[in-house]
């Protein structure tokens, strides 16, 4: 690993590795102890019924929310550590939001060169020209000059992938990123994630889609109540579940 | 006269300085120095002495075109000259002539002041230059009212504080009428006229001259033996102020100017007619675009100087640092939990006392506004900033965009159009607050319409004329603030 600035880069065999994970929200406590290890090029995917910590564990992973307790190392970075410098491993971990957050005032390509023109001090031609080839990537290289008000659900969640991707981060934290779709639209979104995913790219998916998590991902992660429930390939999580409340939850989901 | 309750006035005011302490002692004693005089006693050749006055107590001290005049102006300004000292003149309305006196924001008072005891101990009084008394008037209209008798079961009204409210008190259980206490002569003179009160008492000088000038009114008895008005200076305070007024007056009784002054201003003139409302307004116009002009002025520097304000404290309110946003919370609840009025007179009369600095009108007004304006100002940038979704913070921090830059490219610009319109508003708000400086005097529009309808008692139309102005200014300028609006914040 090159990217050695930020004081205490660990190398380490995992892209993600986290240990006894707990978070609270004053008295409420929502993780109660997370072990989970990812290695580089996985795609990971979060399943669980609402409020089991699928998203707060999420953000754990770019220090959105802080850390309780525990230790949270992603990409060689030590979250638990003071000294770390946030906006620095922020810049290797994309995140997907499940309601987009685009910048209303911008247009999409400005979106997509904000953050490599403010931190990598590219120059604004430069940010341009690979803005607009992520912007092609997700197949909307027309809408450069829209704003995000003139956007359906699904080419704003597009957006909102090629502008963090614009910083090349390592991996790829998707919150939700299909929730707040129409139907129709769910499609598009969840086929730029996979070819994200034939790319190599190491990713998290927290999402309800259960057949997307079934094609796409090498490991699915069960999760109820702050604790990790169950998890294996898709094939052992989906088709033979070894847990009660695995089981219950598959049935009224699938 | 407007005395006794200035009396009261003065008594509080001394407790204040007293409680404030030695402090306050020694630094008003200092803060005539500027003025003052490097041999007392002998010379005020060349000297310039600042003067208070009422803002209207005609013919005393009232605007003609714009320009002070009145016995008490007459009478200074002739004096002045014949002992060969400068005199500027401040209007400052009464009660604030006499706190801006014990706070030595100026050398002394001429006001249409009546000589009392009480006064006596907190000023030192000139020889009398004029002997006032009480003088009943009614309606013109009015043929039952001819003396105190016919006033059973009536309502008068009397100037609040003044002689004329003491002496109607005096009589009122004898002939079995109610007192009413208005604050001036032209709102007293319009309840008479409106049928409210069915008689006035006022001063007789005071009424003489309203009734001159087609005020609707006429005086049916004769003037009561009144008391005598003198010109003060504060207590122990530019005795040889004091002395040279004496010798002038003096001088000016036996060379007759005296008495010219009097007639100038006392003796029956025939009537003039009253010019019309377009008469009025050419003629007030001056006069009111001079205040609109220092309206202008002290909105526009009170909104910049709030605006940084407002950012400041509201960057410190939505800010991680406790004490940050409690210092922010302390400056936003005192100059939102107390009264616009009890901050102007803090500023200018209450600030020079505490710190011996004298203060002009302009600044504590400019102080006064901007320090309120500025605490909703910063409630409006707190709102402005927080109701921006934070998922917008959440994407340029996941993004790795520092705090600043986030707030700078992200939060900032949609705040900021989300603030707009509370700003247009408040700066609306902030041009009419300007109108409450009145109080202190600052020459801006409604005290340059009290000023006018002071002098010819056209108070209705006189502040329709300045109500129209206020309106033609604000919605031009909220039109403007639109437009830019409209602009800037696609």
């Amino acid at each position: 690993m090159s990217k050695n600035s930020a004081g205490s880069r660990i190398p380490a065999g995992s892209k993600v590795s986290v240990r006894g994970l707990r978070k609270s929200f004053g008295s409420n406590e929502v993780l109660k102890g997370l072990d989970v290890e990812i290695s580089e090029g996985e795609v990971v995917c979060v399943i669980g019924p609402s409020g089991s910590g699928k998203s707060t564990f999420l953000r754990c992973l770019n220090k959105l929310d802080e850390l309780s307790a525990g230790t949270v190392i992603v990409d060689g970075f030590n979250l638990s550590d003071k000294t770390v410098d946030l906006n620095e491993v922020r810049q290797h971990i994309g995140m997907v939001f499940q309601h987009f957050n685009l910048f209303p005032h911008m247009t999409v390509l400005q979106n997509i060169m904000l953050a490599p023109v403010e931190l990598k001090k590219q120059s604004t031609a430069t940010a341009r020209a690979s803005a607009l080839k992520l912007l092609d990537r997700v197949g909307l290289a027309e809408k450069a000059d829209a704003r995000p008000a003139q956007l359906s659900g699904g080419q704003k969640q597009r957006v909102a992938i090629a502008r963090s991707l614009a910083v090349n981060p390592d991996i790829m934290l998707f919150d939700e990123a299909t929730s707040a779709l129409d139907p129709e639209m769910v499609g598009e979104v969840l086929q730029v994630i996979r070819d994200l995913a034939a790319e190599g790219m190491t990713m998290v998916v927290v999402t309800h889609e259960m057949g997307f998590a079934r094609e796409v991902a090498d490991r699915v992660i069960f999760m109820a109540d702050g604790v990790i429930v169950e998890e294996g390939t898709p094939a052992e999580l989906f088709g033979n579940p070894q847990q009660e409340r695995t089981q219950d939850f598959l049935s009224k989901v699938l | 006269m407007n005395m006794s309750r200035a009396g009261k006035l003065s008594v509080a005011v001394t407790a204040l300085l007293a409680l404030a302490g030695g402090f306050v002692g020694v630094s008003a004693a200092t803060a005539s120095q500027p003025n003052s005089h490097v041999q007392p006693q002998t010379a005020v050749t060349g000297e310039t002495y600042v003067i208070g006055t009422d803002t209207t107590f005609a013919p005393f001290e009232y605007r003609k075109d714009g320009e002070l005049t009145g016995i008490d102006m007459d009478l200074i300004r002739d004096i002045a000259a014949n002992q060969g000292f400068n005199v500027e003149i401040k209007s400052l309305g009464f009660d604030a002539a006499l706190q801006a006196l014990q706070s030595n924001q100026v050398d002394g008072v001429i006001a249409g002041m009546s000589i009392t005891d009480e006064r006596k101990l907190v000023f030192d009084f000139s020889d009398p230059y004029f002997d006032s008394g009480v003088q009943m008037a009614v309606a013109d209209t009015n043929t039952e009212i001819t003396g105190y008798a016919d006033l059973a079961g009536e309502t008068v009204v009397a100037k609040r504080g003044s002689e004329g409210e003491t002496f109607a008190n005096s009589i009122k259980d004898e002939y079995g009428f109610t007192v009413k206490a208005l604050a001036d002569s032209a709102t007293m003179y319009d309840d008479v006229k409106a049928g409210n009160s069915v008689a006035v008492f006022d001063d007789y000088p005071v009424l003489a001259y309203g009734i001159n000038q087609n005020n609707g009114l006429k005086s049916v008895t004769e003037k009561e033996q009144g008391s005598s008005y003198g010109f003060a200076v504060n207590k122990g305070q530019n005795p040889e102020l004091l002395a040279a007024f004496n010798t002038g007056l003096a001088e000016l009784k036996s060379n007759g100017d005296y008495q010219s002054i009097l007639d100038k201003y006392l003796e029956q003139p025939a009537p003039v007619a009253a010019s019309g409302f377009f008469g009025l307004l050419s003629d007030s116009l001056p006069a009111l675009m001079k205040g609109l002009g220092l309206t202008l002025l002290a909105t526009g520097l009170s909104i910049l100087v709030a605006l940084v304000l407002g950012v400041l404290f509201g960057f410190c309110k939505v800010s991680e640092s406790r004490v940050l946003r409690g210092l922010a919370s302390i400056y936003v609840s005192i100059f939102r939990g107390t009264p616009l009025l009890v901050q102007a007179f803090f500023f200018y009369f209450g600030l020079p006392q505490l710190t011996g600095q004298p203060i002009d009108v302009l600044t504590a007004g400019v102080l006064t506004l901007s320090l309120n304006a500025g605490a909703y100002m910063t409630e409006i940038v707190r709102g402005g900033i927080q109701s921006v979704d934070p998922g917008q913070t959440e994407a340029g921090r996941s993004l790795g965009l520092g705090y600043v830059t986030t707030m700078r490219r992200v939060v900032l610009p949609q705040a900021v159009k989300i603030m707009t319109p509370s700003f247009i508003n408040q700066f609306v708000m902030t041009l009419k607050d300007t109108s409450l400086l009145a109080v202190i005097g600052f020459a801006e529009l409604t005290y340059q319409g009290q000023q006018i309808y002071a002098a010819n008692f056209r108070t209705g139309e006189t502040l329709l004329i300045v109500a129209a102005l206020y309106f033609i200014v604000i919605n031009l300028l909220t039109m403007l603030s639109n437009q830019l609006d409209k602009r800037f914040n696609k």
